[in-house]
């Protein structure tokens, strides 16, 4: 059974196609992530899928209901938490749940338990009578999330949930997510472009990029892949490292390499044996190495190995020698 | 029907909430209207001859009394839906666009909310009326004058609530408010008897739904109709307006929050 399918997504904002033919399926009762950099067009799928935005073409169902067709029954069995926090400042916390049980046509006699259970589940019983205005940003995304699941959606969508939250504090949304999949056993469709989100909530990942999706895999397969470890060096200057490269990749043990300017990446499956190499070949070429380290594979490695560039916002058109030169030639 | 009833008090309810939240605009809001009132109001009162040769008997202050009732209620509803605007970009305009409530709903939610305070800030004009002198031959004509105020703000805050979906920016909104609530106000015989207008503003002031209003209001109040036009006439005018703008504001406002914002 599947709670999201799209078949060959597209939307497209004039000349700019943000969605682009983007097929997928998420597993009913799963947790599935969106990880992309910033304009990657997660937001403009999930805009899709919660029937804010038309397709250009193509089709996505949520429970079997077309979002172009059936909107209303799509809107009947989704929650939807936004990026930005929504929850309304000058109500008080329970006020703001009332408001989300009444826009989700919950039965009234059932409103007052069900806010009642999940104020206990998020830990804000004791501040339910509180301006939101009071609420720390932690606390508010947690207000958020409750009002996205009190009608129990067959599917929640949370467009990344914990983005501008401090480390702990997104440590705790994670564990919230967790709890009410356990829960509620609904499915849920996360964005992210936090690799540690993507890795510790998700049971599946779409790795999209430029408005396509790249790979599609859980996690840990997308990291064995990748083989056992990582040997990330890098060196004095660019020169020769076409040569290096292709001298690198006769190394047995070597499975991929990829490579930004001075940094080069090595996927390899007997990291301690190739070192030794790596040092010979690089002297043999006279390539001096400022540094080398071996770790496990993460999933900034896999999003590096499908994209070719590491996780960054779209406009890396951001170059710091030039913008160096350009103050330097203002200063002057 | 019974949802979109149900859905409509959802939003009623969550901008009242709201209203009542935010006491200080309560005042604020009453500081123009009382200027009118007080300073307009006595400035004029010379003119009280030219108001006697069309019938009145009372002071200047009494004729307009009706007028600044109405202006409350034109400024405060005409201004009432700029929270759509807040509400789209802070999120609160997609919670309720991926609820299974209609759009119209929150247009109707939002115009019945704008209408009760516009309701609430020309009542206590009408306090600030009584308290410097204006006197009522009949005191229980409070109700049906509440009740027109009611209906009238309810088919303004359309023109209100259609402008703020239709604008992109804070700019645009208050650009084509500003446009619309004074001449409309200006085009009507709030301030000044209708016999006694030029021909051809005469005849603009009788397209304008604000002249029927200000007319059934001062007709509550002071007993004295004005020209030829029937009570009658003017409560059809009202309520054809009010639907109008009902279905005009519904519609326009599902379309356009269905576009990206």
């Amino acid at each position: 059974m599947y709670s999201v399918q799209t078949k060959s997504l597209t939307k497209s904002f004039g000349d700019v196609i943000a969605v682009n033919d983007v097929s997928f399926s998420v597993k009913t009762g799963e947790i599935f992530g969106f990880l992309g950099p910033n304009g990657a067009g997660k937001s403009t799928t999930m805009m899709i899928l919660t029937t804010l935005l038309k397709p250009t073409s193509g089709q996505a169902l949520i429970n079997g209901f077309d979002v172009l067709i059936n909107a209303k029954q799509v809107r009947e069995n989704i929650g939807y938490v936004q990026q930005e926090t929504t929850v309304d400042e000058y109500l008080t916390g329970r006020e703001n749940l009332i408001l989300q049980a009444k826009l989700n046509h919950i039965p009234k006699n059932e409103i007052d338990q069900r806010i009642d259970d999940i104020l206990e589940l998020i830990e804000l019983s004791d501040k339910q009578d509180n301006p939101v205005l009071t609420y720390s940003g932690g606390m508010r995304k947690r207000l958020d999330i409750a009002g996205g699941l009190l009608h129990k959606p067959k599917v929640l969508f949370l467009d990344e949930p914990t983005v501008g939250l401090d480390i702990q504090t997104r440590r705790k949304i994670w564990e919230y997510i967790k709890k009410i999949h356990d829960e509620f056993e609904m499915t849920i469709f996360l964005s992210t472009h936090y690799m540690e989100e993507a890795d510790n909530l998700c049971d599946r990942i779409g790795i999209i990029d430029g408005g396509k999706i790249q790979v599609i895999d859980s996690p840990e397969n997308m990291k064995n892949a990748m083989g056992n470890e990582v040997i990330s060096i890098i060196i004095e200057d660019e020169k020769n490292t076409t040569t290096l490269i292709s001298n690198l990749r006769q190394i047995e043990f070597v499975k991929n390499i990829n490579n930004d300017g001075t940094k080069l990446i090595l996927f390899v499956s007997n990291g301690t044996q190739v070192i030794p190499k790596i040092f010979q070949i690089s002297s043999e070429l006279e390539i001096k190495i400022i540094s080398i380290s071996l770790t496990r594979p993460t999933l900034d490695d896999v999003f590096i190995s499908y994209t070719g560039h590491e996780i960054r916002d779209d406009d890396s058109g951001f170059n710091r020698k030039r913008e160096h030169a350009k103050i330097k030639r203002l200063r002057s | 029907m019974n949802t979109l009833m149900y859905d409509t008090y959802t939003i009623f309810w969550r901008e009242i909430k709201r209203y009542k939240k935010s006491r200080s605009g309560v005042l604020i809001r009453l500081i123009q209207p009382a200027i009118w009132i007080i300073v307009v109001g006595n400035i004029f009162s010379g003119t009280q001859p030219l108001i006697q040769s069309v019938g009145f008997e009372g002071e200047y202050i009494e004729f307009m009394a009706p007028g600044v009732i109405i202006l409350t209620a034109i400024f405060t509803s005409i201004f009432g839906g700029v929270n759509t605007l807040w509400d789209r970009r802070y999120g609160f305009m997609n919670k309720a666009l991926t609820s299974p409530i209609s759009r119209s709903a929150i247009a109707l939610g939002k115009m019945s909310a704008i209408s009760l305070i516009a309701a609430l800030q020309a009542s206590l004009i009408l306090g600030i009326a009584l308290a410097i002198g204006v006197r009522f031959p009949n005191p229980i004509m409070i109700v049906p004058i509440m009740a027109i105020v009611i209906l009238f703000s309810l088919g303004f805050s359309g023109i209100s609530v259609m402008v703020a979906a239709t604008a992109k920016s804070q700019e645009t909104f208050w650009g084509v408010i500003n446009f619309l609530g004074m001449p409309l106000f200006m085009l009507s015989p709030a301030l000044f008897p209708l016999e006694l207008l030029p021909n051809w503003l005469a005849v603009i002031a009788k397209l304008n739904p604000v002249t029927y209003t200000v007319l059934l209001v001062r007709e509550m109040m002071t007993g004295v109709s004005e020209g030829d036009i029937s009570i009658f006439l003017s409560l059809g005018i009202l309520f054809a307006f009010v639907f109008v703008m009902i279905g005009l504001a519904s519609y326009v406002f599902t379309r356009e929050v269905n576009k990206p914002f």
